[in-house]
């Protein structure tokens, strides 16, 4: 602003004025809904954290104890094992299943168009349709789609849900179901900046097709797998409708995650503040999760 | 301009709501779904209560019917709000001090609003036609301190739901004993009482998931019926009860038996069914449901009227054929101040017309049993099945402790009833000794352990 206030006279001052303004101007609406919809409601829920919530009767201060009572009980010790094992193999299996999506699907053809949005269509649809279409495909008879399959090779039938050694990777196999298209997108767009000329050069030097894909995709690709990453490590770890609609966090607690215990202590036992502490806990974590990836991300772009 | 200006205070009440919604989930889900929790124009005025209901689309009509005839017969109007996700919205509600004047809901969440302090409390004799209300509906609503907290408004039992026309073909009597109900469900699952030449039959459905309890609510008339207490009364309070020798041997028979014994007797999935996705009944592929009267409607729909029976629980162990019964209160939201318009509803709805008119229509009745004794269910709905629900009730029910706060105790029992069935080598006593201490942790965060 130092320049506004060498520059004689008013009328320049008001441009750079409006220059400043104008920006805030577009950006109030959303910042308008985002406060309200969402930092206030967090920074109510980091309030209510420290509170025994009794809205008629005067929410009690009981300082850490909420934290301290989420953090020792051993349901959520066990959740945060199920929530790390759950969002590091859905992020790491959507990338992997993404990326060959991307790389068998790039291209102009028509047909790929049409392929390409049928692949797609798992991220539009509703994570509770998918999750009731999966529970009926993993029907533990020889009815179940998958089931049915496996009969066919005379092996099964499998209880996938049904048993709490398998739950948990039934349930990581829907998500990277889910997951692995919308990775493909980002992905396919980091294809399409590749420059072509490389791989022609990279053919005429003979160049093996690894070695096309280890020197020339994969640095190319790389922001692409940054953005996929950072926003892998948000979505694994706030992982709730799947496995609430797939298993209930069942069965023996099997498939809980963070989001299912946080949910049933909010709703299911009504301890409000209980509950906000477990987020919070969530909040925090998802935020040094993704500083950290943001940071090696841009480390690596630096090098 | 009063009238704008009673706009933009609605609009900000609504602002408001809605903020505070979010505030409660927020950090649950980023944004959290926000149903019909905000008000409408009515609410603000005196003569209009703002009810709300846990109902699905179609039991909501039935519902718009009652308060239809309530509102031309008292000229008082009824801002009428079914919610199907009633507990998270409530709590949205309850955080920004503003609740629906009327609220209907299970009785066994009386111990839980009242400890929330959500609840008015309700002098019985303010209640025009209370003495119709049986003393065994009316001991449902006390709290701890002997208030009443809620009025009755429909009740319910299980029963058990047999597939008539299979028993039938197998040449089965109807079952009278947990040795019978064993035997039956093996002669479903094996004997191909469809007739298609396939497996692909089971003997009873089982709603085993933790999730919101329902493996507790379903296993809780088995547990009455192999002489079992979850919670013990003990002077002004409570001690857990479920390390008893009679707990260790029902659990243990229903883990043997049903969940870890022979193929078939239970439905495939149970141990992650809730009732929303338990079908397999009225789907047509297993014989058995222990469940409450409320399916009726929907089996008739599905399977007609003559392909199945209603009968009462076979008897356990104990010697008894005691059910779960539960039901719904009417509950009246802290400080509203319409006091006069709340009890004129409560009254009509539970005065023989209210429940009738809730009894019956086209759509999902939303009262089961009446609570209103000049009622009879069967006479109401022309139905000799509805006198075997009816019995069951009367004769043959519990109910979760109400007066507690039972939510944590239904939830931690659901919690290591499902472990226990899951792991079918553990080994019950330890399961259940660790239950006990829970619950009496669950008892002495609420100054209950005795």
């Amino acid at each position: 602003m130092t320049a506004t206030a060498t520059t004689p006279g008013p009328r320049r001052a008001r441009i750079i004025g409006k220059k400043a303004v104008l920006p805030w101007l577009f950006l109030a609406p959303g910042l308008l809904l985002a406060l309200v919809f969402k930092f206030l409601p967090m920074g109510k829920g980091v309030w209510l954290s420290f509170f025994e919530v009794r809205p008629f009767l005067g929410d009690k201060w009981v300082g850490l104890d909420n934290y301290t009572r989420v953090l020792t009980d051993h349901r959520f010790q066990d959740a945060i094992g199920h929530t790390l094992l759950l969002g590091v193999g859905m992020s790491l299996g959507g990338i992997v299943v993404g990326s060959a999506l991307a790389l068998l699907l790039e291209g102009q053809a028509r047909s790929l168009k049409i392929i390409r949005t049928a692949v797609f269509l798992p991220v539009v649809t509703a994570t509770a349709v998918v999750g009731e279409m999966w529970r009926l495909m993993y029907y533990p008879t020889s009815d179940g789609l998958i089931n049915s399959g496996l009969g066919l090779l005379g092996l099964g039938p499998v209880p996938y849900l049904d048993n709490p050694d398998t739950a948990l990777w039934a349930t990581m196999a829907m998500g990277i179901w889910m997951l692995a298209p919308y990775n493909m997108v980002i992905i396919l767009a980091g294809l399409a900046g590749v420059d072509r000329s490389l791989y022609e050069a990279a053919a005429m030097d003979g160049v093996s097709l690894r070695q096309r894909l280890r020197h020339i995709t994969l640095p190319a690709i790389r922001p692409a797998l940054g953005i996929v990453l950072t926003l892998a490590a948000i979505r694994g770890l706030r992982v709730f409708t799947e496995v609430y609609v797939l298993t209930g966090g069942g069965p023996a607690g099997s498939t809980d995650v963070w989001m299912t215990r946080a949910y049933t202590l909010g709703f299911t036992r009504n301890d409000i503040g209980g509950a906000s502490a477990a987020s919070v806990v969530l909040l925090c974590v998802t935020l040094l999760l993704t500083v950290t990836v943001n940071y090696l991300r841009k480390r690596g772009d630096v090098r | 301009m009063r009238d704008r200006r009673r706009c933009i205070a609605m609009r900000l009440r609504r602002v408001r709501r809605l903020t505070a919604s979010l505030a409660v989930s927020g950090l649950l889900f980023g944004t959290a779904a926000c149903g019909s929790g905000s008000g409408s124009a009515r609410a603000d005025d005196p003569n209009t209560l703002e009810v709300w209901t846990r109902s699905d689309p179609e039991s909501a009509k039935t519902y718009d019917r009652v308060f239809a005839a309530f509102t031309e017969k008292t000229g008082i109007k009824v801002d009428f709000q079914p919610v199907m996700n009633f507990d998270q919205q409530l709590q949205s509600r309850a955080s920004v001090k503003d609740l629906p004047d009327v609220m209907i809901n299970d009785t066994a969440l009386m111990g839980s609003y009242q400890a929330q302090g959500l609840l008015k409390a309700v002098t019985p004799a303010s209640i025009s036609g209370h003495a119709e209300i049986t003393a065994k509906s009316w001991s449902s609503t006390v709290g701890l301190d002997g208030k009443h907290y809620g009025i009755p408004y429909s009740r319910q039992a299980m029963t058990l739901f047999v597939r008539k026309d299979w028993r039938e073909k197998l040449g089965l009597p109807q079952p009278r004993t947990w040795q019978d109900t064993l035997a039956l469900a093996k002669a479903f699952a094996t004997r191909d009482p469809d007739g298609d030449g396939k497996k692909d039959t089971y003997g009873m459905v089982v709603p085993g998931s933790a999730q919101n309890g329902y493996v507790a609510w379903w296993g809780a008339s088995y547990l009455w019926q192999g002489g079992v207490q979850i919670l013990r009364k003990q002077g002004s309070g409570y001690r857990p009860a479920m390390d008893s020798a009679a707990a260790v041997r029902t659990v243990t028979w229903m883990k043997k038996n049903l969940f870890c014994g022979d193929n078939g007797v239970i439905q495939p999935s149970a141990l992650t069914s809730v009732t929303a996705n338990t079908t397999n009944f009225q789907d047509g592929n297993a014989g058995m449901y222990l469940t409450g009267p409320y399916n009726i409607s929907t089996f008739d729909k599905a399977l007609g009227k003559d392909k199945y029976e209603v009968l009462p629980a076979p008897s356990g162990p104990a010697g008894n054929n005691d059910v779960l019964a539960d039901g719904e209160n009417i509950y009246f939201g802290a400080r509203t101040g319409k006091a006069k318009q709340e009890q004129a509803l409560a009254a009509f709805l539970v005065s023989p017309e209210g429940q009738e008119l809730a009894m019956t229509g086209d759509h999902q009745p939303v009262v089961r049993i009446p609570v209103n004794s000049t009622l009879d269910a069967a006479k109401v709905r022309h139905d000799s099945r509805w006198s075997v629900v009816q019995k069951a009730y009367e004769t043959a029910s519990v109910q979760f402790p109400n007066a507690p706060d039972f939510a944590p105790v239904k939830q931690d029992t659901a919690d290591a009833l499902n472990a226990i069935f899951t792991y079918c080598g553990s080994d019950v006593r330890a399961g259940l000794k660790e239950l006990n201490d829970t619950l009496a942790g669950d008892l002495k965060d609420q100054e209950l352990l005795k």
